[in-house]
C-alpha cells in the first residue's frame, strides 16, 4: 500500500503493482513477485519523480530525508532489526532500476547500514568475525568505487575498517560519510547522477529514450545465507538449461552466502541435500519455478537465499541456455500450451541452430583413435590437419592447398596469420583467457590450450584431429560427420513452424526449381553480402555466394524474393522469419523489444 | 625517431597492413607511409602481397635491436612505470571479459556465446564501458609520457560506442578494428616500447 504522505518514496508490499514509469524495473519485478504471493525480502524504492527532481535542481529534494527515514522506520518494523544501531542491525542493498535497463547506470551497493559499531553487534549476532569483516570489506570496495569513483586498486582482507578507511581518504581526499543515513543518501543520489553518465546518455540518444524519464533507486533488505544451518543460497533453474529437461536444476550452498555461488562449480542434483536440509524452503522454491516459469512463459534462472530456515527470492529472469536446451524448450512449451508458434521461433536462433548441426566425429570415433594429448577446450570444433610448429609454414604450406593443424607453446599477435590459415589450433601453455583461446574463438577455430610443456615437441609433420569441445588431439584423420537436420523430430518440427511463417522458401540445392533465379557463385562480389540488394533485386529467387548467411536471407526478404537455396535449411527459414519480423519492426534487429 | 623506424614498428604492430592501416595508428599521413614501405621494400625490409605489406624475419630482428635506444626516456619513466602496471592489472580483467564475451556460464558450463540472449550481452557491453572508463585515465597518463599512445584511447572509444549502439561485432570480431583488437594491438605496442614479455 502506498503511503499518501510520501510523495518521493513508494512501499513495494505487493498489495498494487505501481507504474514501471515511476518504479523502474527491477522494483517493478520485485513488485510482481509480491503480488505473486512470493516471498522476496522486504523493500522500498525512491520513485524517477524524485530523480527528476534531483537532475533539474541538482539537489536531494526536500522532503525526501524525511520520507527516507519514514521508509527505513517501516523496513525495520518489517524485519525487526534496526538500520545503523542496535543489536539486530538492518544491512540493505541500493540499486538503480530505470523503466527500461540501460548501460552506464550505477551498479549495486551490498551491506550498506554496516558501520564500526554494526559490526561489532553483527559479530555477537552471527558469532563469525571473518564473515562480519568480509561484509564490511566489500561494503567499502563497492562504495568507494561507485559512490566515490575512487581507483583503489583492493582492500587487503587482513585489514579492518579503520585501514580502509584510511586508503579511501587517500585516495579521495575526504572519508565515507560517518552515519548509515548520510551513507544511504549519498548513495540515493549517486544513482541519480549516474542517470547522465556518458555511457547512458548515448545509450538514450541512439534508442530514442527520453532524457527526462529519470531512474529509480530500489532499496531493499538484505538476506543472509551463512546465519546457520538452515541458512543458505543458489541458483535453481526452472528446468535445465544445459539439455531442457523438464526437472529443475540448479545448486544449493548450505552456509554460504551468494557470491560464493555465482561463480559456479555446479552439481547436478545438489538441489536434493536442501530438500533433506530445509525442506519447506525446497518445496516453496519448486513451487516458485512452476509459477515464475508460467508467469513469464520462459525457463526462468532464480536466485534465491535460505535464512533461518525461511526461502527468499533475490531474482529472476529469463535463463540462458545452450542450443540443445533452446530448441528442446521452445518445441515442449509449446506442447504445454505455454507459448505459441511464433514465440518459440524468436527463442530459436539460427546460430544455435547452426552450432547444433555443426560437424563432429563420427559415433565411436573418438574411444578408438590413439590420443596423443590432451588440454583444456577453448573453442568447439572439429578440425584435421598436418601439424606445423611455426605460422609462417602454416602460411605456406595451406596456400599450397594442405590442411594444417597449428601447434605452439603459446600463441601472439605474431602467429594470427597462421591461425587465419590454420584448422585447428593447439597450445601448451595458457588457459581460457590465453592469446591463442580469445583469437581462435573470435575465428570459431576448433582449439585446445595448455596441453603442458614440450607435450607437443616432435609432432610436426604428423596427421592429427583436433577436437576443441573435448579438448583432445587424436593420432590421424578421423571421421566427421554432420548432424542430419531431418533426422531430428525437433528440428523437423520447429522447420515446419518456420516454414509457415517464412515470407520466402529454403530448397536444398537437389530440390531447387529453376526458373529466373540468380547464381551468386558466378557473379564478381556475389560474396559480399553488402553488394546483395543490388545484384538479387528483380529474381525470383537466388542460390551462391552469400545467400545463404544471415545477413543474405535478410536481404533476400527485403527485396522479395520467393526462394533461397542453400542448407542446413532451419538456420535459413529462421533468419527469413527474425527479418520478417525485424523488417516490421525495427526494434527487434537492435535487440531493444527483448525488455 | 625518424619516420621509418616509426612505419616498421606500425608495421610490426597490424603484422600485415595495407599503407593506411599503419598510417591510422602512427599519426603518420599515408603517403609517406605509402613511400617508406615502397622503398623498404626495395631494401627488402617488407614484402608486400596483394596491397598488404609484411615485415621480413631480418627487419623484425633490426627493429627489436632498436627499441631500447628509441624509447630510452619511456623506459627510465617511473610515471610510466607505474601507469602500465595498472595496466597490466585492467589488462587481466579485459581478458577475462572477454572470454565471458565469447563463452557463457550456463549451469555451471561453459558454453559458445551464440548470442541469443541480448540481456546477456548487453549487461557485458555495460562492463566494457565501465572497465574502459577505469582504463581510460590510466592511458591517458601514458599518452602523455608518449603522445602517440593517444591514438589508442581513441579507437578503443569508437569501438566501445558502436558496440553500445548494438552492432556486437565491434567487441572481439578479429577481422575489424573491434575493442578486443585494438585494446592487444595496444598491448603489443607497450609491451614493445618496455622491452617487456607477455604473460598468458
Amino acid at each position: 500500500m502506498t503511503n499518501p504522505s510520501q510523495r518521493w518514496i513508494t512501499q513495494l508490499d505487493g498489495s498494487d503493482l505501481p507504474d514501471k514509469a515511476l518504479i523502474g524495473g527491477k522494483a517493478w519485478s520485485i513488485a510482481r513477485m509480491m503480488s505473486l504471493g512470493l516471498p522476496v525480502p522486504p523493500a522500498f524504492v525512491v520513485t524517477t519523480e524524485a530523480c527528476r527532481a534531483f537532475l533539474r535542481d541538482g539537489a536531494i529534494p526536500a522532503g525526501l530525508p524525511e520520507e527516507m527515514a519514514t521508509a527505513i522506520a517501516c523496513l525495520e518494523q518489517r524485519t525487526g532489526r534496526t538500520f545503523g544501531h542496535g543489536t539486530k542491525p538492518l544491512l540493505i542493498s541500493v540499486r538503480s532500476g530505470a523503466p527500461v535497463s540501460m548501460p552506464g547506470m550505477m551498479d549495486t551497493i551490498l551491506n550498506l547500514g554496516i558501520t564500526q559499531q554494526t559490526e561489532a553487534a553483527l559479530v555477537a549476532e552471527c558469532g563469525d568475525l571473518r564473515f562480519v569483516r568480509d561484509v564490511h570489506r566489500r561494503f567499502h570496495e563497492l562504495y568507494s568505487h561507485i559512490v566515490l569513483k575512487a581507483n583503489i586498486d583492493s582492500f587487503p582482507p587482513e585489514g579492518d575498517a579503520a585501514s580502509w578507511d584510511r586508503q579511501i581518504a587517500d585516495a579521495t581526499g575526504a572519508g565515507l560519510p560517518d552515519t548509515a543515513y548520510a551513507r544511504l543518501m549519498a548513495a540515493v543520489g549517486a544513482v541519480f547522477e549516474s542517470w547522465n553518465s556518458r555511457r547512458a546518455k548515448r545509450y538514450r540518444e541512439h534508442h530514442g529514450i527520453a532524457h527526462h524519464l529519470g531512474t529509480a533507486v530500489t532499496i531493499q533488505a538484505m538476506v543472509f545465507g551463512n546465519r546457520d544451518d538452515n541458512s543458505g543460497t543458489g541458483v535453481v533453474f526452472s528446468r535445465n538449461p544445459l539439455t531442457g529437461d523438464r526437472t529443475p536444476f540448479g545448486e544449493y550452498l548450505a552456509r554460504a552466502q551468494g557470491e560464493d555461488v555465482v561463480s559456479g562449480k555446479f552439481t547436478p542434483n545438489v538441489l536434493s541435500t536442501m530438500q533433506l536440509r530445509v525442506p519447506n524452503a525446497y518445496q516453496g522454491l519448486m513451487a516458485a519455478c512452476v509459477t515464475l516459469e508460467r508467469e513469464n512463459g520462459d525457463i526462468q534462472d532464480i536466485e534465491f537465499t535460505v535464512q533461518n530456515g525461511e526461502l527468499y527470492l533475490l531474482q529472476s529472469r529469463a535463463a540462458k541456455r545452450a542450443p540443445a536446451a533452446a530448441v528442446r524448450i521452445a518445441v515442449d512449451m509449446v506442447r504445454e500450451g505455454m507459448i505459441d508458434e511464433v514465440t518459440a521461433l524468436d527463442r530459436v536462433t539460427a546460430e544455435q541452430v547452426r552450432l547444433l548441426l555443426a560437424p563432429r566425429l563420427a559415433e565411436g570415433q573418438a574411444a578408438q583413435a590413439q590420443i596423443l594429448a590432451s588440454g583444456e577446450g577453448a573453442c568447439p570444433g572439429v578440425g584435421a590437419g598436418v601439424i606445423v610448429t611455426s605460422s609462417d609454414e602454416a602460411e605456406t604450406r595451406a596456400k599450397a592447398g594442405e590442411a594444417v593443424v597449428l601447434a605452439r607453446p603459446t600463441t601472439s599477435p605474431e602467429d594470427v596469420h597462421g591461425m587465419l590459415v590454420a584448422k585447428a589450433v593447439i597450445t601448451e601453455t595458457g588457459g581460457s583467457t590465453s592469446h591463442a583461446a580469445v583469437v581462435s574463438r573470435a575465428l570459431g577455430l576448433p582449439c585446445v590450450v595448455g596441453c603442458g610443456v614440450a607435450k607437443l615437441d616432435g609432432m610436426g609433420g604428423r596427421m592429427v584431429t583436433v577436437d576443441g569441445a573435448l579438448g583432445r588431439i587424436f593420432a590421424g584423420q578421423l571421421k566427421v560427420v554432420r548432424p542430419d537436420e531431418t533426422a531430428d523430430p525437433q528440428l523437423t518440427e520447429i522447420a515446419q513452424w518456420a516454414a509457415r511463417h517464412s515470407p520466402l522458401k529454403v530448397y536444398r540445392p537437389s530440390e531447387a526449381p529453376s526458373g529466373h533465379v540468380i547464381d551468386l557463385n558466378a557473379i564478381d562480389g556475389g560474396e559480399d553480402p553488402k553488394r546483395l540488394p543490388a545484384l538479387i533485386r528483380g529474381y525470383d529467387g537466388a542460390r551462391g555466394g552469400a545467400i545463404a548467411s544471415e545477413e543474405g536471407v535478410r536481404a533476400a526478404v527485403a527485396e522479395k524474393l520467393h526462394f533461397v537455396v542453400g542448407e542446413p535449411v532451419l538456420p535459413l527459414l529462421l533468419a527469413a522469419v527474425r527479418a520478417k519480423a525485424s523488417l516490421n519492426d525495427p526494434g527487434v534487429a537492435s535487440g531493444e523489444a527483448a525488455q | 625517431m625518424n619516420d621509418n623506424h616509426m612505419i616498421l614498428h606500425g608495421l610490426a604492430i597490424k603484422k600485415h597492413a595495407a599503407p593506411q592501416e599503419v598510417a591510422d595508428i602512427t599519426g603518420l599521413d599515408v603517403e609517406t607511409v605509402a613511400r617508406v614501405l615502397a622503398e623498404e621494400e626495395v631494401r627488402r625490409r617488407v614484402v608486400m602481397a596483394a596491397g598488404k605489406f609484411m615485415l621480413t624475419g631480418p627487419a623484425q630482428v633490426a627493429l627489436r635491436a632498436e627499441y631500447s635506444r628509441v624509447y630510452a626516456d619511456q623506459r627510465a619513466s617511473i610515471a610510466m612505470d607505474e601507469a602500465y602496471g595498472q595496466f597490466e592489472r585492467i589488462n587481466a580483467e579485459v581478458k577475462l571479459l572477454i572470454t565471458d564475451w565469447q563463452t557463457m556460464n550456463v549451469g555451471g558450463k561453459r558454453v559458445p556465446n551464440d548470442h541469443s540472449s541480448a540481456d546477456y550481452d548487453r549487461q557485458l557491453i555495460d562492463r566494457l564501458g565501465a572497465l574502459h572508463e577505469r582504463a581510460e585515465p590510466v592511458l591517458n597518463r601514458m599518452a602523455k609520457e608518449l603522445p602517440r599512445l593517444g591514438v589508442y584511447p581513441r579507437k578503443l572509444i569508437a569501438a566501445l560506442e558502436k558496440a553500445e549502439d548494438g552492432a556486437v561485432e565491434w567487441v572481439s570480431d578479429a577481422k575489424i578494428a573491434s575493442y578486443h583488437t585494438v585494446w592487444f594491438e595496444m598491448h603489443e605496442d607497450l609491451l614493445r616500447i618496455l622491452g617487456r614479455e607477455r604473460i598468458e
